[in-house]
Order: structure tokens, then C-alpha cells, then sequence
């Protein structure tokens, strides 16, 4: 049986198919149909020829097999130092054997790929900064990701995943109705202590386009407000589109090229339908990797820029404070030491350290740095879909102890971490070690210690 | 008086007295009753798991699942199910609380019908405490209508109460909850109660009342009970005041002991406590987990005058 019902080269582009995957309990038959998948060698030769550019292709020649990014690599510090943990093993054995063999490889292998691609690197790129020669694997997983991809070697939660943005152009089910609904629900339950909040969709000339994560308006509609809330009392002028308000993109984490684009190309046509000044994503990481960093060159934009200015939340955050939009009533900074997790998909692959930090000095007593910090910081241990997937649960955890340490370290009881992925990953790492920290992303922090001008307090009782 | 009701339920133990009474009332009243489960937090990132409400494990979620649960749910509730034709049974993988309000929402029900856990023996619910907890406080701070909490057995049907206690702090919340309480016992025809503890538990702070002015402040707080509420009840005299003084919580439940409660009705403070901070904290969480009776927590007018009237 070369294509399985489930397990095949097509991604999924109907509801039914999605269907269809959904009810296959832990992909249990899709893993089994996975067994029999026939590789179209051809097909992979041609897209290796096609796509497989002089950057990469250098990489894989001039890697000089050195080991400086076998200590760079959490997962390798994480399993005891096991060799196959080395990145440039990782990469050589997998991608570097496919480009040599032009594509000619069995089943076996390209499962071996699979597993190596989604168990044993995050895409966090932290190896590519201690290269001598720069060669960075994360972006070289990536682009095996979508090789796998191809030829249907990806693991089940992320076909769903890629499918998702297809079919409702955002990662998880919500529909325009859904997201709008959740708007004007979240305005109504808010307005009483907030008088004159709201939640404006589809405004045009906006100073602001707010777009999100769609687990915010699916799980925890109060991120949402909370949004809401530090804008009004910013005063800003903002909006948020009824189309195009995802950010994320689980197809970046499945290598699925093609949704990608048309992931992004929804935002980038909400920037061009309501001409907002500038655009302002929710305080996700990969969020900001797909949508702004990658994205453009996806959607083939050829300056690499989104079509208006985006920014991180952290970037707005920072600039609130420095701008006075947003005070901090001194009295109520956090007094207890508190650490920070830079997120390497906006921090290390973006440059907003600096944001990070400008923000801790405005809402912190006692900010410990984590070491290594910064570019340098490690992984949460859940990146790139890592937190996501059944398959590789066990992998995950023992990758967790590296910050679980670093955590410690610092001898903080509370992280903030301002990405989905970091705050999942160390929350469940607190689930799984019990080491009595917890974890909050800065909006209900922000929330507990902003001054709220006179004006927009509601009237008293 | 009730159109639309919304049993949130995990159809465990813990909610088996809140289904006696949300299935009695929708025969009753012939009201639409929606037996709304919300499978466990589905929060590993993207994945497909969800926490079991009953045995508190680790399930895949999809179709298959959803079917074995309505089963189950349909398996728990077969009797109330046979009796009562306007039961539709829902299920949903989410955060209880926001898929809760989001459905009350969208069917514009007139009342939510809870349980809370109070079992200790109820092994689901000791591992679910704290989520359950919040998930009750979460729904009883935010919903627009009134929220029947439902913790232990209630041995008589709602229509047959005697006697009501509204407990206020006067708080714009309060009226609402005030509104829902004088329209229930008018309509019933049972007593109402309408109690105030005034709040001493700054006496730990080492603040000491002197006897005259707790003595002045209850004569404020009877005035004022006279002014807010009994000037509003126009002819209806089946009604008594009372006006205590001590840690609220405890003396709305003394009170409710005393007359025989019940129901008791009373406001969720929306800016009383962070729930998430303190999650025995609100004087409603407290009253609910160990109140003999049924508690209404209401907050807002919506639905409040029971829509009939």
C-alpha cells in the first residue's frame, strides 16, 4: 500500500479529511499507514534540485565537523552528551544524506528523518550561533521539515495542525463568526469595570492592527481583553481585522511550504485592506518568526517586509512605558526576585533583548537574568511544535531539565514568558518536576500594577 | 421563569444534587435544558489531550471519545433523561469556565445550574479541586444570569422553598441579586430573609469596634436595607430583616442554618478577590462549599426579574 488514507502525500484541505484524522485516536493508524508509505524518489530529487539553494548546500559541504555546536544544543546537554545529540550529526545523517544519495532513500530512513527533524531539534538556531562558520542547523531542519512534508513523513497533531490553517486560516477551529463573536463577547464582559472598552473590528487607518494566537480566542478569550484593556488605557487608537487575525503558523512547524503562505498572505491582505500604521502581534514567538521575519519572504515580497511595520507585544510594551502611555504605580512592581525566558523565535532570530529587558526595569524589583541569557538563552524545551506532539512526549520531557536548571538557578519563584510555547513548556515542566515555580505572560502582570487615569475609572457605587 | 437552563456539569458524583435540581426545574417549567459537559483542559499546546473529569486521566480527544462520554452522560442522567424531553446533551474539549460562559452566552440561557465538589470520598473531584473550584468562581463572577450552585442533596423542589436568604453587601452586584431573590420568593411564595453581616474581620487587623458604633452601623445597614430593597418590594410583606455583625461568610451560613434556608442568594464580588490568588477566597466560594442549601450567585440584572413576570 504506497499512499495510506490518512498517512499519504496530500496535506489535508477538507474538512472531512480533517475529520478523518481527528477520529484516528493518537494517529495510531496513521503511524501504521506511515510504515507503508513508498518515497517518490523523483519527486524529492526534483524538489531538492529546485529548492535546495547555495546557502544550505554550502552548509552541508563546509561543516568541518569541529563539535562547537555539539555544546550549544540542549537536547545534546539533555541526554547525556550523546553524540547522535550533536547537531551537525543530526543534520549531516538526515538532510546531508538525502542531498548525497540525490533523494534515493527507503522508508525506513525517511522516518529516521522524521523522528530526527521533530525529536531532536526545535529550530531554536541557537547551534548557528556558535558555529565558526555560522552554519546554522535550525534553519536547515527547517527546510527538512518540509522535505518529510513532502513526501508525508510528518507527524500526526502537525498534518492536522497544517490543515487547520488551510481550511480556517488559523491553527485551530475558529471561524470568522467565532473570532468576531469572541470579540464583542469578551468588549461586554469587560465593560462594566472598563466603561467605554471595546474591541473595534475591521477599523481602517488604525494606528494599530492587533492580531493573535488562535488558542487566545479558542481558550483564554481573556488574553483578549486583557489586550483590550492596556490599549484603552494607553489610548491607543486600534482595531483588529475579522479576516487574517491569526499570527501563528503550526504549517511553519509542519513544513508545509504551501500553507505557510497562504497563512501569512491573509494577514498581510488584512494590512492591506484596513491600512493600519503599523501592526502589533499578541505575545506569541513563533508567531513573529512566521508572520513577520520568515513570512514575507514566503509570500514572495521581495524587500522582506511585511506590507506595514509590525512589531512584537514586547516592542509595544516597552515603548508604552518609556512613552509614559502606560505607568507603573511603584508601589506594586513585583518585589519577589523574578526571572525571564527569552524566547529564541523573537529574541535570538529577531534582536528584542533589549525590549525584554527595558520592560523588567520598569515592572521588577529584583529581575534575575537566567545563564545563559538573551541570544544566548536556551530553548524552553517545547519549540518548534515540540510541546505538541504525542509521539515524542518522552523526548520532550527529559529535554525540560535544561531549563528546569536554569530556572533554578536564578533562584525566582516566578518566570514571565511572553510566548505560547515557552509558557506551555514551563508549565508542564513545573507539572512534571514539581519545583514550586509559576509562570504568567505580561499582560495580567502589566494588568495587577498599571495606573489607570482618572477618566476611565467606572463610576463609583 | 427559566426558558433556557444550562447544566454545566462533569457527570460525576460531585454534580449529581445540581442535576437533581436542574432536571426538576426544566420539567418543571417546561424550559429548554442544555447538559453541557466540557471535556478537561486541552492545554498541551497544540496536542489532542484532555484530562478525564472522572477518573482525572489523560484522554485523547476526537469523535470517539465525545461519543463514549455522551454515553456515559446519557448512561448517568438515564432516568432524569426519560422524564425529561427538552434534555439535549453537549459535549466540548476546552477551559470549562470560558466554554461555560461562552455557551450560556450564545443561548441567552436564564439560569446556569452548578455543582461544586464538597465529596472528599469523590476521588475525581479531589484531583479536579482546584480546577473545579475555579471553574464555579470563574463562571459565578462573569455570567450575565444567575448561577444555582448546587453542592449537596436538596431535599425539597425549588417551588416548594419556604424560605429565602438574600445576603448583601450593598454593592451595585447586590441588586441584582436582590431583584433575582424578591422575584424567586414572590413567585414561589416563600419568605424572604434579607440579611447583612457587617464585615468585623478588621478586628484581626488589631482595628476594635466599640459596642456603640457596631450598634450605629447596623442601624445604618437596616436603613439602608430599608431604603435599597424594602421600599422596592411594593405590597409583598412575607419578608424579615436581620442585621448581624462578623466574618460574613460564617454569619450568612449561622443565618441560613437558622431559618431553615433553602436558597441562599447573594452577589459575586467581581472586584472582591483575584480568583486565581485566592481560591478560597471569595465570600461565595466559601458560602457554596459549605452551605446545606442550594446558592443563587448573581451579579448582573440580566435575567435577574425571572422573565415571566
Amino acid at each position: 500500500m504506497p499512499e495510506g488514507i490518512l498517512c499519504n502525500k496530500i496535506p489535508c484541505k477538507t474538512k472531512e479529511m480533517l475529520n478523518a484524522l481527528l477520529s484516528d485516536k493518537s494517529g495510531k493508524q496513521y503511524y501504521n499507514e506511515m510504515n507503508h508509505l513508498q518515497i517518490n524518489t523523483e519527486a524529492l530529487a526534483a524538489t531538492i534540485k529546485k529548492t535546495l539553494k547555495s546557502r544550505m548546500k554550502t552548509w552541508l559541504e563546509i561543516c568541518a565537523h569541529c563539535g562547537m555546536c555539539a555544546d550549544s544544543c540542549f537536547l545534546y546537554l539533555a541526554n547525556n552528551k550523546d553524540p547522535k545529540q550533536v547537531p551537525s550529526y543530526k543534520i549531516q545523517s538526515t538532510l546531508g544524506e538525502i542531498v548525497r544519495r540525490k533523494g534515493d532513500v527507503d522508508n525506513a530512513f525517511m522516518q529516521m528523518c522524521m523522528d530526527t527533524a521533530w525529536s531532536k531539534c526545535t529550530c531554536c538556531n541557537r547551534c548557528g550561533s556558535f558555529c565558526p562558520f555560522g552554519i546554522d542547523m535550525g534553519v536547515m531542519f527547517g527546510y527538512l521539515r518540509g522535505l518529510c512534508f513532502s513526501q508525508g513523513f510528518v507527524p500526526w497533531e502537525l498534518k492536522i495542525g497544517s490543515g487547520m490553517h488551510r481550511i480556517f486560516h488559523a491553527q485551530m477551529d475558529v471561524t470568522t463568526e467565532d473570532w468576531v463573536e469572541t470579540c464583542e463577547w469578551m468588549a461586554e464582559e469587560y465593560e462594566e469595570d472598563w466603561p467605554g472598552l471595546k474591541i473595534p473590528v475591521d477599523v481602517q487607518n488604525a494606528d494599530i492592527m492587533y492580531t493573535v494566537n488562535a488558542r487566545e480566542p479558542k481558550h483564554y478569550p481573556e488574553d483578549l481583553a486583557e489586550a483590550a484593556i492596556l490599549f484603552h488605557i494607553a489610548g491607543e487608537n486600534w482595531t483588529v481585522p475579522s479576516e487574517g487575525w491569526e499570527e501563528t503558523s503550526l504549517a511553519m512547524f509542519a513544513g508545509d511550504w504551501e500553507a505557510c503562505k497562504i497563512q501569512v498572505n491573509t494577514v498581510y491582505d488584512a494590512m492591506r485592506r484596513l491600512k493600519p500604521k503599523r501592526m502589533v502581534v499578541t505575545e506569541c514567538g513563533h508567531a513573529y518568526r512566521a508572520t513577520v521575519i520568515e513570512g514575507p519572504y514566503w509570500a514572495g515580497l521581495k524587500d522582506g517586509k511585511t506590507p506595514v511595520p509590525s512589531f512584537h507585544y514586547v516592542e509595544w510594551v516597552a515603548e508604552a512605558l518609556r512613552t509614559g502611555k502606560l505607568k507603573i504605580d511603584p508601589s506594586k512592581k513585583i518585589k519577589e526576585p523574578v526571572t525571564y525566558q527569552d524566547s529564541c523565535n523573537y529574541i535570538r532570530n529577531a534582536g528584542l533583548a533589549d525590549c525584554a529587558r527595558e520592560i523588567m526595569s520598569y515592572i521588577a524589583e529584583d529581575f534575575r537574568e537566567m545563564t545563559p541569557c538573551r541570544e544566548h538563552n536556551f530553548c524552553c524545551g517545547g519549540g518548534g511544535g515540540f510541546n505538541g506532539l504525542g509521539r515524542y512526549r518522552e523526548q520532550r520531557n527529559i529535554g525540560l531539565k535544561i531549563k528546569r536548571d536554569q530556572i533554578l538557578a536564578t533562584e525566582a519563584k516566578l518566570v514571565i514568558a511572553p510566548c505560547h510555547n515557552c509558557w506551555d513548556a514551563i508549565r508542564d515542566l513545573e507539572e512534571i518536576f514539581k519545583v514550586g515555580i509559576r509562570w504568567s505572560f505580561l499582560k495580567p502582570l502589566l494588568l495587577k500594577m498599571v495606573v489607570v487615569p482618572e477618566h476611565l475609572k467606572p463610576p463609583e457605587e | 421563569m427559566f426558558n433556557r437552563i444550562l447544566f454545566a456539569t462533569t457527570a460525576s458524583p460531585t454534580c449529581d444534587s445540581a442535576a437533581h435540581v436542574a432536571f426538576d426545574l426544566a420539567k418543571k417549567y417546561n424550559s429548554d435544558l442544555y447538559v453541557y459537559h466540557v471535556l478537561g483542559l486541552p492545554s498541551r499546546g497544540f496536542g489532542h489531550f484532555a484530562m478525564d473529569a472522572r477518573t482525572g486521566e489523560t484522554e485523547h480527544v476526537g469523535p470517539d471519545y465525545e461519543a463514549w462520554v455522551i454515553d456515559e452522560i446519557n448512561n448517568t442522567y438515564a432516568k432524569q433523561l426519560a422524564e425529561c424531553k427538552t434534555a439535549v446533551i453537549e459535549t466540548l474539549a476546552g477551559v470549562p469556565h470560558t466554554e461555560i460562559l461562552r455557551k450560556a452566552r450564545k443561548e441567552n440561557v436564564d439560569l446556569i445550574v452548578m455543582g461544586a465538589h464538597s465529596r472528599e470520598e469523590d476521588k475525581g473531584a479531589m484531583r479536579y479541586r482546584s480546577i473545579v473550584g475555579s471553574t464555579m468562581q470563574k463562571v459565578a463572577k462573569s455570567a450575565r444570569c444567575p448561577v444555582l450552585i448546587v453542592a449537596r442533596p436538596c431535599t425539597t423542589c425549588l417551588w416548594y422553598f419556604s424560605n429565602i436568604v438574600f445576603g448583601t453587601d450593598f454593592s451595585k452586584a447586590s441588586d441584582s441579586a436582590f431583584t433575582f431573590a424578591f422575584h424567586m420568593a414572590r413567585h414561589i411564595g416563600s419568605k424572604l430573609w434579607i440579611f447583612h453581616a457587617m464585615d468585623m474581620s478588621s478586628m484581626h487587623a488589631g482595628k476594635i469596634h466599640s459596642q456603640n458604633e457596631i450598634e450605629d452601623k447596623i442601624k445604618e445597614a437596616r436603613k439602608k436595607i430599608d431604603e435599597k430593597y424594602v421600599s422596592k418590594m411594593g405590597d409583598y410583606d412575607n419578608y424579615e430583616v436581620e442585621v448581624w455583625e462578623g466574618i460574613p461568610y460564617v454569619e450568612i451560613l449561622k443565618f441560613a442554618r437558622e431559618k431553615n434556608g433553602d436558597l441562599i442568594v447573594m452577589a459575586h464580588h467581581t472586584r472582591e478577590i483575584d480568583p486565581d490568588e485566592a481560591l478560597l477566597g471569595s465570600t461565595v466560594e466559601q458560602v457554596v462549599l459549605r452551605s446545606n442549601c442550594p446558592v443563587a450567585s448573581v451579579n448582573r440584572p440580566d435575567h435577574a426579574d425571572l422573565s415571566i413576570e
